[in-house]
């Protein structure tokens, strides 16, 4: 048993300094980069398919009951059209996103630069789906003045496009917030 | 400022000041210790640009360090999970080399403090004085004062009751 003055604790601390505390796990280090990227993978996986399918379904069930002929509504008409286009565009950035996969390796550095990728594709993902609802509301209560239900279809265009900007934005800041991390992560590796 | 320049920036004070944020780290939890340790590097990255050289760049350091780290603990507190120390792998590995067990001891007392006290702690082993700890912490010099005394009292205390066995 012995008793310490504060001064002698003092001295214990300073020891410290002349010693690394951490030496950095790299196994573990890689293993909790490679899950985090595969979380982010899925994520995007379900994201990018879950959209695809979504405009997909919604182009084809507004073209079914809204069919080509003397009385459709040409707005809805063109809304599938829209839907139809986006559908095409996700599907081009999910097979560029595919290839650019291909440039990433297995080591530290390339999963967490795989990781920082997708956090910064799934953000540029949620960027066009907030986007896109613009023109789609628009030829959506444009669709509504033709058939004489403006004020209806406006507030419910404005009530839903403010609740999906709240969605994506979420997930945007979140996937902003993964980013960063990775980020400082990459960046205190590198230092 | 650029973002390679404030990157540059990091880079040189993680080079110089690295044991800083792992002393603050390793004072503030037992178990995350990664969490925190990024956690602390985000804000300082933040805190780059507001940076005007007023104070010196230790005690910008740990301003920045000891606010994250008592921010951070009151929302784990919150957040409680059911973690312990076997079921986490930890990215930094602790250097078992040479340790001196009264620094562990000394740790574990730190740890036991709430979050203010083992802020004063840290700055009073680190020989900040008693202005530089109320500048950083936000409460008055006389209080900063009082804490001291109590604090030194207590781990002179504690240490009769430590059982030490030599390096």
């Amino acid at each position: 048993m012995i008793t310490m003055e504060f001064d002698e604790m003092k001295k214990i601390w300073d020891e410290q300094n002349n010693r690394p505390l951490y030496a950095i796990d790299e196994k573990a280090l890689h293993n909790h980069i490679h899950s985090k990227m595969n979380v982010i993978l899925r994520f995007t996986n379900i994201s990018e398919w879950g959209l695809i399918i979504i405009y997909l379904g919604t182009g084809i069930a507004l073209l079914r009951l809204n069919p080509v002929n003397a009385g459709a509504n040409v707005f809805l008409w063109l809304e599938a059209v829209w839907m139809f286009i986006t559908v095409v565009y996700l599907v081009v950035g999910h097979i560029r996103r595919i290839k650019a996969n291909r440039r990433f390796d297995r080591s530290i550095h390339g999963d967490l630069n795989h990781a920082i990728f997708l956090a910064g594709y799934q953000m540029r993902l949620s960027q066009f789906v907030g986007w896109n609802l613009l023109p789609m509301g628009a030829i959506m209560i444009s669709g509504g003045w033709e058939s004489g239900k403006f004020l209806k279809v406006s507030a419910v265009i404005l009530v839903s496009y403010a609740l999906a900007v709240y969605v994506i934005s979420k997930g945007y800041n979140a996937n902003k917030r993964r980013k960063r991390e990775l980020q400082s992560l990459k960046e205190k590796l590198e230092a | 400022m650029t973002e390679k320049e404030q990157l540059d920036i990091l880079e040189e004070w993680l080079r110089l000041h690295k044991g800083l944020i792992f002393k603050v780290v390793r004072a503030y939890t037992l178990t995350d210790h990664d969490d925190l340790f990024q956690e602390i590097i985000i804000q300082i990255w933040r805190s780059i640009p507001t940076f005007r050289q007023e104070s010196s760049v230790t005690t910008w350091l740990y301003r920045i360090a000891l606010n994250t780290a008592i921010k951070w603990t009151r929302k784990e507190k919150k957040h409680a999970a059911a973690e312990t120390i076997d079921n986490i792998q930890h990215l930094l590995e602790e250097n078992m080399t040479q340790i001196d067990e009264r620094l562990d001891w000394l740790y574990g007392e730190i740890y036991k403090l709430d979050e203010i006290d083992r802020s004063v702690t840290l700055l009073l082993l680190e020989g900040f004085t008693s202005k530089e700890m109320s500048a950083m912490l936000g409460i008055s010099e006389s209080n900063v004062g009082v804490k001291i005394n109590r604090i030194k009292k207590l781990l002179i205390t504690k240490s009769k009751n430590y059982d030490y066995h030599g390096i």
